[in-house]
């Protein structure tokens, strides 16, 4: 019995340390479940040419180069999805904590008939005060999104003349090196979509 | 040390052996809206969540065009009998190389073709928008000519439900078009009806380790 214990016991030990070993290394090499869809050998995320950022100055990923950044199309008179989607990139963005600095969430307008710089930059701030807008004319924000994946047509205004936009509305998720690395789909949830945004910044 | 080894080889293993294989996440697919055949506006969100295989051609073309529309047709037949997309749509999109053609224009070339405008449609739109879409997002090579004589090299670009370019395939290359297209149509259904739970992860290492040619 003594010599049972005496072999069962370390091998007991062994089994369960060689398990905790696995689980660790599994957890560090296993690929990152993205809940997006994500290119294993992603292209450079194509340049904003043409366009402006709220501030003024003209726009340039190369800004932001060693930052993750999240790129949104929509636009500020937008009644439901766009409101809905920056509170959910917010709720994420919070998530991280002091590495939210690290991250940069741009919304590119799609509607560059109402909205200014300054109208787009006041209501980016109200989700939060790190949100940049991007704005620009028709053809130039059209050829870049385009180049995103994007489309966007304005719908007839009604009898009062306010018009809505019909637009893709996936993010877009630039790696540190500025390759489009990641698309998420409007739906994605804070939690997922913070945890995608942690990979990026790993 | 060892670890490093083990992971090397299996990784090593993984790119020879291909146990599962899986389409390249290629780019981004141009985002657009266009017209349809019946007048309606097409677009790039129209085909969101189905399958869809993208041609390029002019409107009343012969020679070439008719080898395209015998491939098309041949890939439509074949996907609809022998592919499994799981619960995926599939349907072919030919993009007329023309400026602002009329619907009923679009029509006419559908018909000519045996588009049915539901499972095959044509659309189109002005020229600046479909140089920009086929040119500059497709990577589609066309011009149109001083005379209006339009130069293209017909080609296929097949692209998933999330609007990711997965193939792209040239003119009469050494395979037959429709078998080639088919045969990665069928490896993209697999892909999709495995795409959650563990089986997903697995498909998801799949695209890390594979060579992708």
């Amino acid at each position: 019995m003594r010599h049972l214990l005496r072999t069962a016991i370390p091998m007991l030990l062994a089994v369960v340390a060689g398990g905790l070993m696995l689980v660790f290394v599994l957890r560090e090499v296993a690929p990152h479940s993205w809940n997006g869809t994500a290119f294993a050998a992603p292209d450079p995320a194509p340049a904003f040419t043409g366009l402006s950022f709220d501030s003024g100055e003209p726009a340039d990923l190369t800004r932001y180069e060693g930052k993750v950044v999240v790129v949104f199309f929509g636009y500020t008179s937008c009644p439901d999805v766009c409101p809905l989607t920056l509170s959910r990139v917010a709720r994420a963005i919070e998530g991280l904590g002091d590495r939210g600095d690290e991250v940069q969430v741009l919304m590119v307008s799609v509607d560059p008939a109402r909205d200014t710089l300054d109208v787009l930059g006041e209501y980016l701030r109200n989700f939060d005060e790190r949100f940049v807008g991007v704005g620009g004319d028709m053809a130039s924000v059209a050829n870049m999104a385009a180049s995103y994946g994007v489309f966007f047509e304005a719908q007839p205004p009604d009898d009062d003349g306010f018009y809505e936009v019909d637009h893709t509305s996936t993010l877009l998720g630039i790696d540190r090196q500025g390759n489009l690395k990641v698309i998420w789909n409007p739906d994605v949830e804070a939690d997922p979509l913070r945890s995608d945004i942690e990979e990026l910044l790993s | 040390m060892w670890f490093g080894g083990l992971l090397a080889g299996a990784a090593l293993a993984f790119a020879i052996l291909q146990p599962i294989k899986v389409l390249p996440r290629i780019r981004v697919a141009p985002g657009y809206a266009m017209t349809d055949q019946t007048g309606a506006t097409f677009t790039s969100e129209t085909s969101r969540g189905a399958v869809t295989l993208y041609s390029f051609a002019p409107l009343g073309c012969r020679s070439r065009c008719d080898d395209v529309v015998a491939t098309l047709t041949a890939v439509q037949e074949r996907v609809a009998a022998e592919v499994d997309l799981g619960d995926v749509d599939f349907r072919i999109v030919t993009i007329a190389l023309a400026d602002d053609p009329t619907a009923a224009a679009l029509a006419d070339a559908a018909d000519a073709a045996g588009a049915d405008g539901d499972g095959w449609i044509w659309i189109g739109g002005p020229l600046d928008r479909v140089r920009t879409v086929v040119g500059a997002g497709f990577r589609q090579y066309f011009d149109v000519t001083d005379g209006g004589a339009v130069e293209f090299d017909p080609g296929y670009t097949l692209v998933d439900g999330n609007g990711v370019v997965r193939g792209e395939y040239r003119y009469r290359t050494l395979a037959d078009d429709a078998e080639k297209i088919v045969s990665q149509i069928v490896a993209l259904g697999v892909e999709l009806r495995h795409s959650t739970g563990a089986a997903g992860l697995a498909y998801e290492a799949a695209h890390l380790f594979s060579c992708y040619g």
